[in-house]
């Protein structure tokens, strides 16, 4: 048996916790910061720790700038175009993994090139498209505009997870007596768990933290989005409401974290669940 | 018939819900929607407060107040003209405005706007938001000067002191007090407190402002409309202080290129530097709001070049073309910016108000936070020429911004850069 020497050991700890804490540095600056009165935030040199705790970061992001009703706002559009865009990639990608034909090919290549269109040359088009069908200023409108966003990622990731569950597995369950959704919902679906949370997870991040989209498409402020809302603490010439800033950032992170603990047990236990022995 | 028999109450049908529903559209408030972008909280309650004065002296005519920031507001305006789904009202700044008018894409305010309006605002304002062919595209409702902000316990420990705004200094002045103030306590060459810092991170609109003082226009219009880049004697003037300053005479912070007006507080509430010259008129609420307990501070009047003169540009109020509701939008604008409340969105952000009589009110000539020393900056204000320049956007960012941050980091010289600015500034104008 190989076994690390507990110096080796020991140095690959510090190495992880060193890294743990690079990662985690950002966060906890941004905490202590919204804990700050504006004039220590402004003051020269680096200090961690407050000298004067106050609330009053977290009173102004609260009550006056409805970071509560944007957050909500925005994690309702972000699990919606999230769920929507696994719901369209999933069946997609199995097609698209398990059919190879003619048109497979172009498809996946106009799913790469799709990736490459700057959003300033889409939004006056969509922005029409939106109003005709009525979803102009509606979440409804923006939850379509992001899954179609995500879509081509998604599935192309999707369709490398499906490519990766053996055949052999499928063609068991068919002979078991499973038709074609019995094999995608009991079948595959549990195989590739772990892919299904970690693209859903990229939908919704890629809605939550989408900013131009939720700028134009969106106009009432009681739509409004938590990007939209956290950019107007920011003012002129690299000048922001720091404090509040901060403040509205860690409420607007909360969620998140709230959703990523409840998905990493998801993730782990679909990545034990696709155990094939061949 | 079926038809026959159903069309008379088919028709009726209409026609009571074309009265229901057009009594009720009768009676709908006319919808405004006004795009701000007031951002300090004490700026927000000034446009709020106002905001709700007028929905509830105007019921028939209700006003959505949507707050917007300064980094977004261009593309936020450009989709939503093309879009055709605009604010009826919405706040920015001149120089955007007269190319938005160009394009079509606001309402003229000329006919619309009252006289007391057009009277009251002072001219130099006005200029800021009028094209060629003399079309208003906005009114011009706020300004910002140049001030210098000074330590005034550096000032006392190094006996020097404060002009008046009788007796200003000049900008020689400034520089002989600079060296008067710069301190090396520990003789190391390395002073521990400089007399001036120049916040250069983002230098060219504040080069071209201060330079109207020495007659620096650095943009020329010949007789066919056709503009050119000149960087003479006049202009090279405020370039060559501040370098001098920085590089020979060891008196101004040299590493002020990296750093914007804001980044330099942290020092000067330090004592790091005992001036600041040349920052925006804003900056004082900074001061008021983070300077630790004690900090005293006050503001120098505008320095003396050839005048006291200095360019500025105002942030304005306009009206889309699309808007469907111009008249009503129109009224509100009087409204939001008669004489009262045009002062008080103008404290709020710690600006000059436009109105002359909205000047002349008390809590501007109070020497509480130094508003009567920096009121009297504003009244050498000035449209500079570079905001008339069409595509003034893109010789500041290719041309000016790099070979100004090449200046001031000490790799070029004036003449150098003065060179280098004339040949491409003149190459990307006429692009």
């Amino acid at each position: 048996m190989n076994r690390t020497p507990p110096l080796a050991r020991f140095a690959m700890t510090i190495a992880l916790w060193t890294f743990v804490f690079f990662l985690a540095f950002p966060l906890v600056w941004l905490v202590l910061t919204s804990f700050k009165p504006s004039a220590e935030i402004m003051q020269r040199g680096a200090q961690l720790l407050p000298d004067t705790w106050t609330l009053e970061n977290y009173r102004q992001a609260l009550f006056g700038e409805r970071i509560l009703q944007t957050a909500f706002n925005t994690f309702r559009v972000a699990v919606a175009s999230s769920l929507l865009t696994l719901a369209i990639a999933t069946p997609a990608a199995y097609v698209l993994a398990r059919r190879p034909g003619g048109v497979n090919k172009p498809v996946v290549g106009w799913i790469l090139i799709s990736q490459t269109f700057p959003m300033i040359l889409i939004i006056v088009p969509l922005f029409m498209i939106l109003s005709r069908l009525g979803l102009g200023n509606t979440h409804l409108g923006l939850v379509l505009v992001y899954t179609v966003w995500s879509l081509p990622f998604v599935l192309w990731m999707l369709r490398g997870y499906v490519r990766n569950v053996p055949v052999e597995i499928e063609h068991s369950a068919a002979i078991d007596g499973a038709n074609h959704f019995q094999i995608i919902t009991r079948v595959l679906i549990p195989l590739i768990l772990p892919g299904l949370v970690a693209t859903g997870l990229y939908g919704f991040i890629n809605a939550w933290n989408e900013f131009f989209f939720a700028l134009v498409l969106v106009k009432s402020p009681e739509l409004q989005t938590i990007q939209v809302n956290l950019a107007r603490f920011r003012g002129v010439e690299g000048l922001a409401r720091w404090g509040p800033l901060a403040a509205g950032s860690v409420l607007a992170t909360i969620p998140t974290l709230i959703l990523f603990g409840f998905l990493q047990k998801g993730l782990v236990s679909g990545l034990l669940s696709g155990g094939v022995k061949q | 018939m079926r038809t026959n028999r159903s069309t008379p109450v088919l028709l009726a049908l209409a026609a009571a819900a074309a009265l229901l529903f057009g009594s009720a559209a009768a009676q709908a408030p006319v919808q405004l929607r006004f795009v701000s972008l007031a951002w300090q909280e004490q700026a927000i309650e000034s446009v709020t407060a106002v905001v709700d004065a007028w929905n509830a002296q105007n019921p028939d005519i209700q006003v959505e107040y949507q707050q917007i920031d300064w980094g977004s507001i261009h593309d936020f305006l450009i989709t939503s003209f093309e879009t055709r789904s605009v604010p009826d009202v919405f706040h920015y700044e001149s120089r955007a405005i007269i190319d938005f008018g160009g394009r079509g894409y606001l309402t003229e305010l000329s006919g619309v706007l009252s006289e007391d309006m057009l009277s009251d605002v002072v001219p130099g304002a006005w200029e800021s938001v009028t094209d060629a062919d003399g079309n208003i595209w906005g009114v011009p409702f706020l300004w910002e000067s140049l001030i210098v902000l000074y330590n005034a316990d550096l000032f006392a420990d190094a006996g020097v002191t404060p002009p008046t705004i009788d007796e200003p200094w000049s900008w020689d002045d400034m520089r002989s007090a600079a060296a008067t103030l710069t301190q090396d306590t520990d003789g190391d060459g390395q002073p521990e407190v400089y007399g001036a810092a120049f916040g250069l991170r983002a230098p060219v609109n504040r080069i071209l402002n201060l330079s109207v003082g020495f007659g620096g226009d650095f943009f020329y219009q010949d007789a066919d409309g056709n503009w050119e880049v000149r960087v003479g004697e006049a202009e090279q003037q405020v370039l060559r202080i501040i370098t001098e300053m920085m590089f020979e005479e060891g008196t101004a912070f040299p590493d002020s290129a990296g750093l914007s007006g804001p980044e330099l507080f942290p020092g000067f509430f330090e004592g790091r530097y005992a001036m600041l010259p040349g920052i925006g008129v804003w900056a004082r609420q900074q001061i008021v709001q983070n300077a630790p307990e004690g900090f005293n501070w006050g503001v120098l009047p505008p320095l003396v070049a050839d005048t006291q003169e200095q360019g500025s540009a105002t942030q304005t109020l306009s009206i889309p073309a699309a808007s469907p509701h111009q008249e009503e939008a129109a009224a509100f604008i009087e409204f939001l910016l008669d004489t009262q409340n045009m002062a008080t969105l103008a404290q709020g952000d710690w600006l000059f108000p436009t109105r002359a009589s909205s000047f002349d009110l008390p809590e501007f000539q109070t020497s509480e936070a130094g508003w009567d020393v920096a009121t009297e900056s504003a009244r050498h204000l000035r449209l500079a020429a570079f905001q008339l320049v069409p595509n003034y956007t893109e010789v500041r960012n290719r041309v000016m911004t790099p070979v100004l941050q090449e200046l001031f980091s000490g790799r070029i010289t004036v003449e150098q850069a003065a060179a280098e600015i004339e040949r491409e500034g003149t190459r990307t104008i006429n692009r």
